[in-house]
């Protein structure tokens, strides 16, 4: 599960970085930058789906639910909000938004592990 | 810099045909307080949603604060999308929330007794590494500033 979140974070963390790239030499988002965007989006879907799968069958004291799924459902919405976003305004702001909602997806990430170490206990 | 400046051109007011060609501009810094103001809108609701259905009597100050710190965020996200910068409930609301974030914070720093369970608003949105507290000035700087250049507007 950490493995996971690792690369859901990388994704999310160079996504953050390209968008702030494309911001700093005032391009607006193309499909590279919203590719990356998509690619983080289905690492949080994955990721959601991994942590249902062991919270169906994993034999411990259940997590509590609502936030879990809450902070996973709104790291994903937070990724596919701001690509959207992204993919409407073009201009370097674009860019700026896809940066700005990719970096919180890794504050939400960051949140989930200090809840849930190691997924969720 | 020799880009062309991109931030102060007109904003896209019907806000739909962004995808056609001829509303290259866009709305500029704008969409980049439209998004996090609508983080802060998702975020904060579904936070104090929860915290009021599953246990409101444990912090009901800080509890029905939270609530009221979503709406306004999401008075503030809907008037950005709809009026833009130079709309003047924007920057009423804005106003109304940071003088709720300075008073929330003022709050549980003088009576944190008050405040059993923390809300967006508590220590000047620390929880959220101030931003809360940072958001509405900037807001209302960009808007103020917006509002000098384009008096007719």
């Amino acid at each position: 599960m950490s493995l996971l979140s690792i690369v859901v974070a990388v994704l999310g963390g160079l996504t953050a970085a390209l968008a702030i790239y494309y911001a700093a030499k005032d391009l607006s988002a193309d499909l590279v930058l919203l590719g990356a965007a998509a690619l983080t989006a289905i690492g949080w879907i994955v990721l959601g789906i991994a942590l249902g799968v062991r919270d169906a069958t994993s034999a411990g004291p259940p997590p509590e639910r609502v936030t879990l799924y809450g902070y996973v459902l709104t790291g994903l919405m937070l990724v596919v909000g701001g690509g959207w976003l992204g993919a409407f305004e073009r201009t370097r702001w674009g860019s700026v938004v896809i940066a700005v909602t990719c970096a919180v997806t890794l504050v939400l990430l960051m949140r989930i592990h200090q809840i849930w170490p190691g997924g969720f206990a | 810099m020799t880009a062309p400046r991109t931030d102060d051109r007109p904003a896209d007011r019907d806000g739909r045909g962004t995808a056609a060609g001829r509303s290259r501009g866009g709305r500029g810094f704008e969409i980049v307080l439209v998004a996090v103001y609508g983080i802060f809108a998702l975020s904060a609701t579904a936070r104090s949603l929860v915290q009021v259905l599953r246990d409101f009597d444990r912090a009901p100050v800080a509890y029905s604060l939270s609530l009221l710190a979503a709406a306004t965020y999401i008075a503030v996200t809907v008037a950005l999308v709809r009026g833009g910068r130079r709309s003047r409930v924007a920057r009423v609301l804005v106003v109304i929330e940071l003088i709720g974030v300075l008073a929330v914070g003022t709050l549980t720093v003088l009576d944190p007794v008050l405040f059993p369970e923390a809300t967006v608003w508590s220590v000047y949105g620390q929880g959220y590494g101030y931003v809360p507290l940072a958001l509405p000035v900037l807001a209302l700087v960009y808007m103020l500033l917006g509002a000098r250049k384009h008096p007719e507007a």
